[in-house]
């Protein structure tokens, strides 16, 4: 195998994983060195399992080569600064730098800045993962290969776009172009204490989650049974722990499934020992002895658990956009093929922008969506954003699902194929096929 | 309690024009004096009567239409002139605030209404409690329940604006017989004769406002006296709006450096024009963070998570735009503010106490981090 073999890499729309030629997929048999097109059609991603048609090129544009591998002086006046390191923060440092070898980008984050890929969070359990397996590069490697500034363990605080200026829990920074990329936080009901409750958006949550469960099967009680409620049931379940799942809703991911799907979801929790309460609502949660909880219920009796989990939705901080007066409709608003948001040379990318009033919070996107900035902020914009709705994908061991659309709340469903262990259902509006739904 | 030889008079608050007599008082009588308060420690009680009289400490109250946008405006006319006065008077507001918030009317009557006239004067020692609450200190004072009220002993190295016969809001740790500590209480400690004042040591600036270390050794303090009793949730009620009060402050230092260099614009701009931090930019960013402020001032009991950090926020630039406003100052004026009579020197100093001065600039950017971080189970 030589260098020059122009070697391609296929990106999943649903998780975000990125297939290389070069280097295969070992795990499931794919060699060292198949072409995307030589992979049989069966292969499905090794990370959410959707189909190999699901993937598509992903282009990587080289970074220019330093004259003499003399390290970048980063001035401190100008430059592009993100916010946040997650995948969205770097995937534009990414872009910017293919773009740009030489503009100085600083990276805030409030954490190490190590990257690692977030649906990854919710099968971890099951496949004894550590924060060693899940991180793919430490912050610190990423931004010497991409001679980035990285000031980690900092908040963003203050953001006055008039002056150029950042303010941050270590200094200000002016920045030529600003690029925020802080994601979306959980959001936890007033009811439930913060510190009796994990939430699990992030890899140190995920890290001291497993930490405080340790070998024991224990008792979890998952409050929301949304697309993360379903697959942290599903993942802690096979991990060995006792769970229980609560919704408002009848059934699980009501709100976007069908009932006729969504009943058949809740049979495949219970199937695998998920105990599912609808129609369930959260009045509270305390503490009593020896680490053990109380999830108080309306018009129930109490649960008694070792760990309680939160998955009742993200939503975007907007202290930051608020105060620097950014527009916010759900999220930061930003214009769909460039990404700028409302203040000149400030760009928003990945759960924290909303697009048409909505936000969209899948992987997919975010690639794209740094491309478009990285071009908009050099100068070229011949990259510009194209929103499609993203593929859905919910990685539930006891039954996969797969959504290729979004739904609407009027549209009529209609079942294409039933079996036993499978169901095909699609979605019309205004007699246009605009969604599909896949089971098992 | 009246230190000042004035007659008091005025009780009742103006009305009308605050901003515009501070103004006159504050660019005459106390510009006059600035150097010697800088210079020779005078402390200004009369200018203060004089400030307190036209309305410069009083518009934050309740009582008055809690305008905390004109309060902070005042304060910063007087601190653009002298910053030593400029934190004399947040002093001033602040232990104005704590009486009134207090709800107690042995403190919100009479003794009030002499305090916003600045017929009497009065400061706040809450430097070590407030580092206490973040985590960063040890508590000082330490009280003991007794009939009627608290014995309180233990001593702080320095308050300002006190002296013999004024007074100041302090808090104490209650200890128990076994040791521990139950809570905390705030209280208007008078410095009366039971109390032990000393001289402290020469500081590089802020001479003249009366600063003093505190020893208290059984100190009674009545139920009349007490400001909160537990201290903790009056304290997370006003930690906002005692912060950002402090901005008024920093915003004048800040807009006098500004002026000092376009005094010297004709004679100097040709070669000024190659300094860093111009009056122009350094301008944009004060019109910018004081059109913050003022909207901050609207909702100055807002106890939300993000009210907190953006008034936080609000402190710690107006702390480095002074730094860097009086730093140019003294740039742009080169040897004509280098002299010990010039107002560009001082105001570095005065930039200095700004940032080091509790909530300090560091201690500001560790509550904000503290605050921003996600709480999850232990």
């Amino acid at each position: 195998m030589t260098p020059d073999q122009d070697w391609k890499q296929f990106i999943c729309r649903a998780c975000g994983l990125i297939y290389d030629e070069q280097l295969g997929d070992p795990d499931s048999g794919i060699a060292a060195g198949t072409r995307f097109a030589d992979i049989p059609d069966d292969w499905v991603c090794p990370l959410c399992g959707v189909e190999k048609a699901d993937f598509e090129p992903y282009e990587v544009v080289s970074v220019m080569p330093m004259s003499g591998g003399t390290p970048v002086k980063v001035t401190r006046g100008v430059g592009v600064v993100i916010v946040g390191a997650g995948y969205a923060g770097w995937a534009a440092a990414e872009a910017v730098r293919a773009r740009d070898a030489l503009v100085p980008i600083t990276l805030v984050t409030a954490c190490e800045g190590d990257r690692y890929l977030k649906p990854e969070l919710s099968i971890a359990l099951r496949r004894h993962s550590s924060r060693e397996s899940l991180v793919r590069e430490t912050g610190i490697a990423s931004a010497k290969r991409l001679r980035v500034r990285l000031m980690h363990e900092t908040f963003a605080v203050g953001l006055s776009p008039a002056l150029h200026q950042l303010r941050t829990t270590r200094g200000n920074l002016q920045y030529t172009s600003l690029i925020l990329a802080q994601g979306a936080r959980p959001s936890l009901p007033e009811v439930l204490p913060a510190h009796l409750c994990w939430r699990i958006n992030d890899l140190d949550a995920w890290v001291r989650l497993k930490f405080q469960l340790g070998d024991i099967p224990k008792h979890i009680v998952i409050i929301g049974a949304g697309m993360v409620g379903c697959e942290l049931a599903d993942d802690f379940m096979t991990a060995g722990h006792r769970v229980t799942l609560l919704d408002v809703q009848n059934a699980p991911l009501a709100a976007l499934l069908p009932g006729q799907a969504s009943e058949r979801l809740r049979a495949a929790l219970e199937g695998a020992g998920v105990k599912f309460m609808g129609a369930t609502q959260v009045a509270g949660v305390t503490q009593l002895a020896q680490g053990v909880k109380s999830v108080w219920l309306v018009d129930a009796p109490a649960i008694e658990c070792d760990e309680v989990v939160v998955a009742t939705g993200l939503v975007t901080d907007t202290r930051l956009a608020v105060g620097a007066k950014l527009t916010i409709n759900r999220g930061i608003v930003v214009d769909p093929l460039t990404l700028q948001t409302s203040a000149p040379d400030v760009f928003a990318l990945g759960d924290c922008v909303s697009i048409d009033g909505t936000p969209c919070r899948f992987i997919e996107p975010i690639a794209k969506q740094a491309h478009a900035i990285a071009s908009a902020i050099t100068g070229n914009v011949d990259a510009p954003y194209a929103h499609s709705a993203p593929v859905i994908r919910l990685k539930t061991h006891s039954l996969p699902v797969v959504m290729h659309g979004i739904p609407t709340p009027n549209g009529q469903w209609r079942v294409v194929s039933e079996t036993p262990i499978q169901l095909k259902m699609a979605q019309q509006a205004d007699g246009v096929d605009c969604c599909t739904l896949e089971l098992g | 309690m009246n230190p000042t030889d004035a007659s008091p008079v005025l009780l009742k608050y103006p009305s009308n024009d605050v901003l515009g007599r501070v103004r006159q008082i504050a660019s005459g009588e106390l510009a006059s004096a600035a150097y010697k308060i800088d210079h020779e420690g005078f402390y200004p009680a009369g200018i203060m009567q004089t400030l307190g009289h036209a309305g410069a400490f009083g518009a934050h109250l309740d009582r008055n239409g809690q305008q905390f946008g004109l309060a902070i405006d005042a304060m910063r006319e007087i601190a653009r002139n002298c910053g030593s006065t400029g934190f004399l008077s947040w002093c001033h507001d602040v232990c104005g605030l704590y009486m009134e918030q207090s709800g107690n009317s042995a403190l919100m009557g009479g003794l009030l209404d002499e305090h916003v006239c600045a017929n009497t004067l009065g400061g706040t020692a809450l430097s070590n409690p407030m580092k206490t609450f973040a985590g960063i200190e040890k508590m000082l004072l330490r009280a003991k329940r007794v009939t009627g009220g608290y014995r309180v002993s233990g001593a702080l190295p320095w308050v300002s604006h006190i002296g013999r016969g004024q007074y100041c809001g302090a808090i104490a740790g209650v200890y128990l017989d076994d040791g521990s500590t139950s809570h905390e209480i705030m209280f208007l400690l008078r410095c009366d004769d039971e109390v032990v004042l000393r001289q402290c040591p020469e500081f590089s600036g802020m001479e003249g406002t009366s600063t003093w270390g505190i020893r208290l050794d059984d100190y009674y303090v009545s139920e009349d006296a007490l400001i909160a009793d537990p201290a903790k949730p009056f304290i997370a009620r006003i930690r906002a709006a005692f912060v950002l009060l402090q901005t008024g402050w920093a915003l004048g230092v800040t807009q006098g450096s500004i002026e000092s260099m376009l005094e010297v614009e004709p004679l100097l701009g040709h070669v000024n024009k190659f300094l860093d931090n111009r009056p122009d930019e350094l301008q944009a960013e004060l019109d910018d963070l004081s059109q913050r402020i003022q909207t901050l001032a609207l909702t100055p009991y807002d106890g939300s998570v993000d009210y907190v950090i953006s008034v936080l926020d609000a402190r710690a630039q107006s702390a480095e735009l002074s730094l860097r406003a009086s730093q140019s100052g003294l740039l742009h004026q080169g040897a004509r503010g280098y002299m010990m009579n010039t107002a560009p020197q001082r105001r570095i100093r005065e930039a200095h106490f700004v940032a080091i001065v509790t909530p300090a600039i560091k201690h500001l950017r560790w509550e904000m981090a503290r605050l921003s971080k996600q709480v999850l189970p232990a």
